[in-house]
């Protein structure tokens, strides 16, 4: 017979009402649930943590500061027009695809999200995006580009909520040293000889100083079609199936990107998966850079004098399709007041508001920018609005289709290759249509 | 039985957290691979075109090439350095601890704010070493736009934030060679460099082996240092496997093959253990 394994206890001590280990066990507990319920990941909620109501809207967007207000101010004038609460979910512009795909995966899809215009493609062949109601009423006071990135033969999916574009920024100092007239206006643009001839006049203030860098970094590399649009090539073929093989336009416009390198033009880490155009003219690397709207409030806190002009023209003038669209999900609890809320937000007032605002340009042909109250440099955000007519259909077409996220790391890694690389331009082309091909979807 | 339920109850807490963040997301990630996911919407089953992709891929193949040459050239570099210091800190320097605490400090620093640090250090316009360079008369290297120099200054700053580790490494194990040992080889005439390689070197092989691998799995595995520096450029020269699949899976929306390379990561690692496993019990089973 073997022994009990336990033995009689012995007579215990009332138990206290709260020992160290049941105090510390407590205490982890709560704190673990209180960090929990608190956590929402690292993003941001907007709306202070207050407890959810079952008929908000919640929207996933990134926000730059200017931002962050103005998209409040909408939610709050929607829901002073008898919509729902909207509670917005700010996140990082790096995580903010993340952030999306994962809520739609785990079948937690947010009601809106904010995408740019060579995204929305993506979602709407997979059927992710609810198709805006009443389209046909809202498309006339839209300008045709924009309208187009969000719009197919299916119909139209989101609404186009801003823009922005390029111009050529270039230090007051500069101008002045080389006895620079900058272009007041579009049609008086640069050609592409007369802004060569400019960067050869921009003399370096010190030896590791350069005339200009141009804004293809950062998931930008899309933007030298500009050059390409505005050489007349293309790069995808009429019906977006295919690349255009030795296009002489493309060949043009890589022969004169690739000048910028080869003659010290800009500087060598300025390439696309280089340095930010925008912080090398901060700190007065370069003495002209090419920077979106968007970018004048950082670029006033570099406290030096700065102006802006248009960037430069070829056969065409043209520029990049920049900004964003507001989009519903389809399988969103409340896909209708979703819908209701881009409508609002598509409203001219709305618009004209959020725009003035995020120093960012309208999409509607209706909102008059020159009213505008713009909080950052309204001398050059006049400008911005004229440069923004260059924005062209045929280049809008190519940026919009739906492999285009595959289509701009191409770009980038192929261009670089280009730009550090001394193979000849048609060499170089054709490494650039070969990566391109791999993953056009036809 | 009660034991054996114990052992595994105790053990509950790390299985399930393995489990769950490691096993599973393995497990998924090997499913994806044999999709064409872009991370949106229904994925289709691909079986193994991806990996096929992969063999014909040049940029995939310049991606490994750069992986295990950064290995096959920090990870000798980061064992012969973090020894070598180890042995000083061990014997004749005074302030050990304060050397010990700096030395380990930037491995336990966050890897972006180092490789920031690494980038700002090594910037070609406004940098403090080409800086430093120009004013002593010498050649600037182009960090950012030469291939070269760019992949020299990520193995600097990967060789900065990962040698500390190893020279703690080795300063515990030295801390358990048995002295009587090393006094016998001096007894017997053995120099001070002779007592090191006969002695010492053979003694800490266990340990050795353990950074080899940890080193391997850590090149393996980086991300951090080479996004912030470079991005991979210029013109893919520090593209290592890692930054490929992420640029794959989550800038070009291919999330399958981004996975598929993912998962090639991972068996190739595996193996290199395994078989540096069997390589350190077979030398060990001779001795």
């Amino acid at each position: 017979m073997t022994a009990p394994r336990s033995t009689p206890s012995t007579p215990r001590r009332p138990r206290a009402s709260a020992t160290r280990r049941t105090v510390l066990g407590a205490g982890a507990g709560a704190a673990a649930t209180a960090g929990l319920t608190a956590c929402s990941g690292f993003s941001t909620d907007a709306s202070g943590g207050t407890p959810a109501d079952p008929d908000e809207l919640t929207m996933i967007t990134w926000a730059s500061e200017a931002e962050v207000p103005a998209f409040e101010k909408l939610a709050d004038d929607f829901a002073a027009a008898g919509g729902p609460r909207v509670r917005l979910q700010v996140v990082p512009y790096s995580q903010v695809l993340t952030a999306v795909d994962t809520a739609l995966r785990t079948d937690s899809p947010p009601d809106l999200f904010r995408v740019s215009y060579t995204d929305v493609a993506a979602y709407r062949e997979q059927g992710v995006l609810a198709d805006l109601p009443g389209a046909s009423d809202l498309e006339p006071a839209f300008l045709p580009a924009f309208w187009s990135a969000v719009t197919d033969e299916r119909g139209t999916f989101g609404v186009p909520h801003h823009t922005d574009t390029s111009m050529v920024l270039v230090d007051d100092e500069a101008v002045a040293a080389a006895g620079l007239t900058l272009p007041g206006s579009l049609e008086r643009a640069w050609t592409w000889e007369e802004f060569a001839d400019v960067l050869r006049r921009v003399q370096p203030t010190r030896a590791d100083t350069y005339p200009v860098a141009v804004n293809w970094q950062n998931a930008g590399a899309f933007r030298w079609l500009n050059w390409v649009d505005q050489a007349g090539g293309r790069l995808l073929t009429q019906d977006l199936d295919g690349v255009v093989e030795d296009d002489p336009g493309t060949l043009k416009a890589l022969s004169f990107t690739r000048d910028l390198f080869r003659q010290g033009l800009t500087p060598p880490n300025a390439s696309t998966r280089g340095q930010a155009a925008s912080d090398l003219f901060l700190n007065r690397t370069v003495a002209l850079c090419f920077a979106g709207d968007f970018l004048l409030a950082e670029i006033e806190s570099g406290g030096f004098g700065y102006s802006a002009t248009f960037l430069p023209r070829d056969v065409n003038a043209s520029a990049d399709l920049g900004g964003n669209a507001l989009v519903a999900v389809e399988a969103g609890d409340k896909r209708d007041a979703a819908l209701d809320f881009l409508a609002f937000c598509a409203q001219a007032e709305q618009m004209g508001d959020f725009c003035a605002a995020a120093t960012v340009l309208p999409t509607r042909s209706d909102v008059d920018a020159a009213s505008l109250d713009w909080k950052v440099r309204p001398d050059l955000m006049e400008l911005y609005v004229q440069q923004a007519e260059a924005i062209r259909a045929p280049l809008v077409e190519q940026v919009v289709v739906p492999s285009f996220s595959a289509i701009n790391v191409q770009l980038r890694d192929r261009l670089e290759e280009a730009f550090l690389g001394s193979a000849d331009d048609r060499a170089a082309l054709r490494d650039i249509t070969e990566g391109v091909r791999s993953v056009v979807r036809a | 039985m009660r034991r054996w339920l114990t052992s595994y109850a105790l053990l509950a807490p790390a299985l399930v957290l393995f489990g769950l963040f490691v096993l599973y997301p393995l497990v998924q990630a090997v499913r994806i691979s044999m999709t064409d996911s872009t991370g949106i919407g229904e994925a289709r089953f691909t079986g193994l075109d991806n990996y096929a992709r992969m063999v014909g891929d040049p940029v995939f193949w310049r991606a490994a090439g750069n992986t295990v040459l950064l290995a096959l050239v920090s990870v000798p570099t980061s064992v012969a350095a973090g020894f070598g210091l180890a042995l000083l800190l061990r014997d004749r320097l005074p302030a050990r601890g304060l050397f010990r605490a700096l030395f380990l400090a930037p491995y336990v620093l966050s890897g972006v704010v180092v490789a920031m640090a690494g980038r700002w250090i090594f910037d070609q316009e406004v940098g403090v070493v080409d800086r430093t360079l120009t004013q002593l008369g010498l050649p600037a290297p182009d960090w950012q736009s030469s291939g070269a120099a760019a992949a020299v200054s990520v193995f600097v700053v990967l060789f900065w934030a990962r040698t500390g580790l190893v020279v703690v490494l080795y300063l515990s194990a030295l801390q358990g060679v048995d002295r009587d040992v090393l006094e016998a080889a001096e007894l017997d005439g053995a120099s001070r460099r002779q007592r090191v390689r006969y002695v010492t070197w053979p003694l800490l092989r266990p340990t050795t082996f353990f950074v080899v691998v940890l080193m391997v799995v850590e090149v393996f595995q980086t991300f951090d240092v080479v996004r912030v520096m470079t991005g991979g450029g210029p013109a893919g020269a520090t593209e290592i496997l890692v930054t490929y699949a992420y640029a794959q899976g989550f800038q070009a929306r291919a999330e399958g093959y981004g996975s598929a390379i993912g998962v090639v990561v991972f068996s190739v690692v595996l193996l290199a253990t395994v078989a540096a496993w069997w390589a350190q019990r077979g030398s060990e089973e001779v001795a």
